[in-house]
C-alpha cells in the first residue's frame, strides 16, 4: 500500500513539474511564415447557461467544425453564465491576444453594455466572422383586432396607455429596442411605449390569455403557435419576406411603409488584440464553415439565416449598429 | 386521434425494445446526475443532448424525459443525508427527511421518499395523459396578477413554517426578500445592491442560499458535535422497514399533494421548488400534530417528495401541448427537441402522435423502473452516514462547493456560499429559523415582479388584482388562510373563557 | 441597555435595516414603470427597521433550550473558525492549483484537525474522492472542472 501512495505521489510531482514547464506557451501558434495554426485546444466561451441561443449556436459550430474536419484541433464548449454576458467578457477580455479563446455574441453584446451592466462592449473584442442572421417578430394573439403594424402603431399613436409591449429581456435589451425602433420609425413616440419583462417563461402565457398585447420575440419562437392559429404576426424585422413554410408568410415592416429593420446577428469573437495571422485564420475557417452543407443543415433545423461577414465587414456592420442603437437610447432615456 | 387511440400509439412506443432500453437508460443516467452535487435536471439534459444527434427522435427524447425525472427523484437522497439538498426542488424534502436521517432512521427516510415520488409521479402521469390537451388552457390561465396572487398565498404560509418567535420568523422572511433584490431588476434594467461587482448582476442562485443555509450551516452544527458518535446502530440505519401504518399516514398527503403538485407544474414559473413548499406546508396546516413537522414526520417527508415529482410531469403539460417552457429545465428540454428535428407545440399532438403520447407513456414505465432500481440501493447510500464524523464533515463541504461551483464556474458564488453558511450558522445559534427565508426568496422576487408587471399593465390601477376571478379568489384563500386560524383560536379562547 | 441577546441582534438588524433602506433611496429613476425599482426595497427597509424595534423592546425572555444553543465554548468557537478559514484558502487557491489537489489537501487536513485518526483510511479517501470527482464530471459528463497544474 505504502509503496503505491509513494508512486502516485512521485506520479504527482513528475506531473506538476510537467505542468509547470508548459506554462507560458499559450499564445503561440504563429509560426514563422506568420500563418497561425493551432497546436492546442480551442475554448469556446458561451456567456450563458446550457440551452440557450449562445449555447446551441456555439455548440453547432464547435460540432460541425470537428466533424468535418475543418478545424482539426478539439474546440470546446464552455457555459460562463452571468450578468448577461458580462462575466464571460470580462473573462475574455482577460485573455488578451490569446488566440485560442472564442465567444460567440450577438446584439446583446451592445445592449449590454449600453445599459451600463458591463464594462466591455464589442469595441474591446477582436471580431472573427458573423455566421447567422436571425430576425425579431411582433405577435398579438388571434382574435386580436389589429390586423397589420399600422393598426397596432396607430392605435399605440391615439392611446399609448392601452397597449402592453411583453417581452424577455429587460429593458434597453433587445426585445425592448427592436420594438422600440420599429415603432419609432413608424411614428411612435418612443417615450411611451409600455414595456414588461417576463424572465420566468410567462410572456408568451401572457398574451394568450390576454394580459398583455403584443410579444416582442424572435421568428423562431412563434412559428409554432401562428401554425396553431393561436396568434399572428403582424410584422417581422427583417428588410425582405423570409423563406419557408410559415415564415414567408410574415410581412415585414418595411413593406407595411415603415422603413425600419432589425438583424439579430450572431457571430464570433476573440479576445483583444489577437494577432492578425490567427484573425486570417479563423476568418477563413468560419467561412469554410457557413459554406459548408453540414452547417447549412444546421441553419436549417434552427431556421437561421446565412449571413457571413469577414472580421473587416464584421467590424464597419458592428459599429454602425452600435450608433444607432446609442442614438436610440439616448432618446428613450436609458442610455447610460 | 382520440386519447384513447393515442395511449395506445403511446404503449406501442414505450413498450418496444428500444422505448423500454431507452427509459432504463435515461432513468438511471438521471438518477446518477441528480445525486451528484449540484447538477440538477437542467445540467442533466443539457448533458445529454449532444448523445441523442442523429437518433431516432420518439426513443430519444422518451430518453431525455427519463432523465428529467429520473434527476428530480435522485436529487433529494443528499436533502435526506447531508442536508445538502442537489437540486431546489428538493430544499423542503430536507425538512423532515434529515431529521428523520439523524435519528437513525436514513433508510426508512429514503424509501419513504422513493415510494412517495413514485406515486406523485405517476398519479401525475394519469393526469397529463387524460387531461394534457384539456389542462393547456389552465396553463396559460394565469396573467401577472394571478401569479401575484398565487405567491401572495405562499407568503402567508410563513407564519406556519416556524416555531417560536413570530417575529424572529419574521424578519427572516423579509431578510429572505432582500437578499433577492440583489441584483439587475427586471423591469427596469436597474441594478440593485450590486456595488458595481458584475458577479452580483444576476442576484444570487437559489442554490447558494441552499446550500450556506441548511448544508453548511449543519456542518457547523456537526464540526460542534463531532464528538458524539456518528450513529449509534448501524445495522439499522439502512433498513428499508416502512410499517403498514407508515404507508396510510403517507397516504393521505401523497394524494392530496400529488393533485397540488401537479397543478403547481402545468402553470408556467412556479414549477417543482414551489409545489414543494406549498405542499409542505398545505400538510403542516391541515396536520393534527403540526408539531411534529420539522422532527421528522413522515408527512412532511412524503409531501414534498410526491409534490415535486408530480410537478415535474406538470411540467410537461404545458411544454408538450403548447411548446410553451414553463422553467429553465422545460426551456432546455424544448432545445432537445429542437436539436431532434421535433417542434413542441400546439400541433405535436396531431403531427407527431407518436412522441406526444410515447413521452407520456413512457413515464409510467420511467417511475416503476425508478423505484424498483432506488429500493435495492437504499441500504448502500444510507452506510454513507456510518462515515466517521470528521470525514463525513469535509466530504459534505467539497459537496456543497462542487455544487456551487457547477452552477456557474465562478469562484466569487463560492465565496458567497461560505457567507451563507456563516450566516446559516448565526440563525441556528440566535433561534432564526431558516425556512421562510428561503420560502420568501423563492417566492418575493417572482412576486415582486408579477406585482409590479401587473401595475404596469394596469398603468399603476390596485384594482388589476380584484376585476378578475382567478386573482381575487387566490387573495382572499390568502386572507382567509390567514384569519381563521385566528378566529378558530379566538373562539376556543372563549369558550374556555365561559367555562 | 443592552442587557438581552434580543436587545443586541435588534440593534445590529436595525443598523442593517438603516444601510439598506439609504441605498435604496440612492437607487436611480427609470422613467417608464409606475412601480419603480425602489419601491419595493423602501418597503422592506422600513418594515425590518420595525421588525428589529420590535425585536429590541420584546419582552419575550429566552428559553433555556435556546441560550443552551448559543452557549458555545471559545475553544469550539476557534475550531470553527479555522474549518471556515481551510475552506476558504481552498476557494482562494482551487482554480490555480487545480481541483483534484486541492481536494485532496483539503479532505485530509481537515480531517485530520477535526479528530480523525486513521491516516491510512484518510490519504486513500482524500485521493480517490476527488478522482472519482474529476472522472465523473470531466470525462462523463464533459463539465470542466478547474485542472490548475496538473496537466489532464
Amino acid at each position: 500500500m505504502k509503496k503505491t501512495i509513494f508512486t502516485s505521489i512521485l506520479a504527482a510531482s513528475a506531473l506538476l513539474f510537467a505542468g509547470c514547464n508548459s506554462e507560458g506557451s499559450t499564445s503561440g501558434g504563429t509560426s514563422e511564415d506568420g500563418t497561425f495554426e493551432p497546436s492546442q485546444n480551442i475554448e469556446m466561451v458561451a456567456p450563458a447557461g446550457a440551452g440557450g441561443g449562445w449555447d446551441t449556436t456555439a455548440r453547432e459550430v464547435a460540432r460541425v467544425f470537428g466533424e468535418t474536419d475543418i478545424i482539426e484541433e478539439n474546440m470546446t464548449v464552455v457555459n460562463k453564465e452571468g450578468g448577461g454576458g458580462a462575466i464571460a467578457w470580462a473573462y475574455i477580455h482577460g485573455k488578451d491576444d490569446s488566440p485560442y479563446n472564442l465567444f460567440v455574441a450577438s446584439p446583446p453584446l451592445m445592449f449590454v453594455p449600453l445599459n451600463g451592466q458591463s464594462e466591455h462592449g464589442h469595441e474591446d473584442f477582436t471580431p472573427l466572422a458573423n455566421m447567422i442572421a436571425d430576425y425579431g417578430a411582433f405577435a398579438v394573439s388571434a382574435d386580436s383586432e389589429w390586423e397589420d403594424l399600422n393598426d397596432l402603431f396607430d392605435q399605440m399613436k391615439a392611446d399609448p396607455e392601452s397597449v402592453t409591449v411583453v417581452g424577455t429581456s429587460a429593458p434597453g435589451s433587445m426585445d425592448h429596442m427592436q420594438f422600440v425602433r420599429i415603432a419609432k420609425a413608424a411614428g411612435v413616440d418612443p417615450t411611451k411605449i409600455k414595456y414588461v419583462s417576463d424572465q420566468d417563461g410567462g410572456a408568451l402565457t401572457s398574451v394568450l390569455n390576454g394580459s398583455v398585447d403584443v410579444f416582442s420575440t424572435g421568428v423562431g419562437e412563434v412559428v409554432e403557435q401562428v401554425r396553431a392559429g393561436n396568434i399572428k404576426v403582424l410584422g417581422i424585422t427583417a428588410e425582405e419576406r423570409m423563406e419557408g413554410e410559415v415564415l414567408s408568410d410574415f410581412p415585414t415592416a418595411i413593406e407595411q411603409g415603415i422603413d425600419e429593420s432589425f438583424i439579430n446577428w450572431r457571430g464570433f469573437f476573440g479576445p483583444p488584440n489577437m494577432d492578425q495571422a490567427a484573425v486570417d485564420y479563423y476568418e477563413a475557417k468560419f467561412k469554410e464553415l457557413s459554406e459548408s452543407e453540414e452547417f447549412a443543415e444546421v441553419r436549417e433545423k434552427y431556421g437561421w439565416n446565412e449571413m457571413y461577414l469577414n472580421s473587416a465587414e464584421y467590424e464597419e456592420f458592428l459599429n454602425t449598429e452600435y450608433e444607432e442603437i446609442e442614438v436610440l437610447l439616448e432618446e428613450i432615456g436609458l442610455g447610460n | 386521434m382520440s386519447a384513447f387511440d393515442g395511449m395506445i400509439t403511446g404503449f406501442q412506443v414505450a413498450l418496444s425494445w428500444e422505448g423500454i432500453l431507452f427509459v432504463l437508460i435515461g432513468v438511471i443516467v438521471g438518477t446518477l446526475i441528480g445525486m451528484m452535487p449540484g447538477l440538477g435536471p437542467i445540467s442533466a439534459i443539457a448533458i445529454m443532448i449532444p448523445i441523442t444527434y442523429g437518433m431516432d427522435p420518439a426513443p430519444a427524447l422518451v430518453m431525455m424525459a427519463g432523465v428529467y425525472y429520473g434527476a428530480v427523484f435522485g436529487g433529494s437522497t443528499s436533502s435526506i443525508l447531508l442536508n445538502a439538498p442537489g437540486i431546489s426542488g428538493t430544499v423542503a424534502t430536507a425538512f423532515d427527511g434529515y431529521p428523520m436521517a439523524q435519528q437513525g432512521k436514513a433508510g426508512k427516510a429514503l424509501a419513504i421518499a422513493a415510494i412517495a415520488s413514485f406515486f406523485g409521479g405517476t398519479v401525475s402521469v394519469i393526469m397529463l395523459m387524460l387531461l394534457a390537451p384539456a389542462l393547456s388552457s389552465v396553463a396559460i390561465s394565469f396573467g401577472p396578477p394571478a401569479y401575484f396572487a398565487l405567491m401572495l398565498m405562499g407568503l402567508t404560509a410563513i407564519s406556519s413554517l416556524s416555531e417560536g418567535s413570530t417575529i424572529k420568523a419574521m424578519i427572516s422572511a423579509v431578510a429572505g426578500v432582500m437578499v433577492v433584490t440583489i441584483g439587475i431588476d427586471p423591469q427596469t434594467g436597474t441594478q440593485r445592491f450590486t456595488f458595481g461587482n458584475i458577479n452580483l448582476l444576476d442576484g444570487f442562485d437559489f442554490l447558494i442560499i441552499a446550500l450556506g443555509l441548511f448544508a453548511l450551516a449543519e456542518v457547523c452544527m456537526l464540526v460542534l458535535n463531532r464528538k458524539n458518535r456518528s450513529l449509534s446502530d448501524d445495522q439499522k440505519l439502512g433498513s428499508l422497514k416502512v410499517t403498514r401504518a407508515d404507508l396510510k399516514e403517507m397516504s393521505g398527503p401523497m394524494t392530496r399533494q400529488s393533485f397540488v403538485g401537479f397543478i403547481l407544474g402545468v402553470l408556467p414559473g412556479a414549477g417543482a421548488t414551489i409545489a414543494s413548499f406549498i405542499s409542505y406546508i398545505f400538510e403542516k396546516r391541515i396536520s393534527k400534530n403540526p408539531e411534529e413537522f420539522g422532527k421528522g414526520s413522515i408527512k412532511g417527508l412524503a409531501a414534498p417528495e410526491s409534490s415535486n415529482n408530480a410537478a415535474t410531469s406538470g411540467a410537461f403539460v404545458p411544454l408538450l401541448s403548447l411548446g410553451i417552457p414553463g422553467s429553465g429545465t422545460t426551456a432546455v428540454m424544448l432545445g432537445a427537441f429542437l436539436v431532434l428535428g421535433v417542434q413542441p407545440g400546439p400541433l405535436l399532438m396531431s403531427d407527431r402522435p407518436e412522441i406526444f403520447w410515447g413521452i407520456i407513456a413512457s413515464m409510467y414505465l420511467g417511475n416503476i423502473f425508478l423505484l424498483v432500481l432506488n429500493l435495492p440501493l437504499i441500504p448502500y447510500l444510507a452506510k454513507i452516514l456510518s462515515i466517521p464524523r470528521p470525514l463525513l464533515i469535509s466530504l459534505v463541504i467539497m459537496f456543497s462547493l462542487i455544487g456551487v461551483y457547477s452552477i456557474s464556474f465562478n469562484v466569487f458564488d463560492l465565496y458567497m456560499l461560505l457567507v451563507f453558511g456563516a450566516l446559516g450558522f448565526a440563525m441556528r445559534v440566535f433561534s432564526f429559523p431558516a425556512p421562510p427565508f428561503i420560502l420568501a426568496f423563492i417566492l418575493g422576487g417572482m412576486m415582486e415582479q408579477a406585482f409590479r408587471q401587473s401595475m404596469t399593465i394596469s398603468n399603476g390601477n390596485l384594482a388589476i388584482f380584484v376585476n378578475s376571478p382567478l386573482p381575487l379568489s387566490l387573495i382572499l384563500i390568502a386572507f382567509l388562510s390567514l384569519v381563521i386560524p385566528g378566529l378558530l383560536k379566538w373562539r376556543s379562547r372563549r369558550k374556555l373563557a365561559k367555562m | 441597555m443592552l442587557s438581552t441577546i434580543n436587545q443586541r441582534i435588534g440593534l445590529i438588524l436595525f443598523i442593517i435595516a438603516a444601510i439598506y433602506l439609504y441605498l435604496s433611496f440612492q437607487l436611480p429613476n427609470y422613467p417608464y414603470a409606475p412601480i419603480d425599482a425602489d419601491v419595493i426595497p423602501k418597503g422592506l427597509g422600513v418594515l425590518m427597521l420595525i421588525l428589529s424595534a420590535a425585536l429590541f423592546f420584546s419582552k419575550v425572555i429566552e428559553t433555556e433550550a435556546e441560550k443552551a444553543k448559543r452557549n458555545i465554548p471559545k475553544k469550539e468557537l476557534l475550531v470553527l473558525l479555522a474549518v471556515f478559514a481551510m475552506i476558504f484558502l481552498y476557494i482562494l487557491l482551487f482554480e490555480a492549483i487545480g481541483f483534484i489537489i486541492m481536494t485532496a489537501v483539503f479532505i485530509f487536513f481537515s480531517s485530520w484537525f477535526l479528530g480523525y485518526t486513521k491516516w491510512k483510511t484518510n490519504i486513500i479517501v482524500s485521493i480517490l474522492f476527488p478522482l472519482g470527482m474529476y472522472a465523473i464530471f470531466v470525462f462523463a459528463l464533459g463539465i470542466s472542472l478547474p485542472k490548475g497544474i496538473l496537466p489532464i
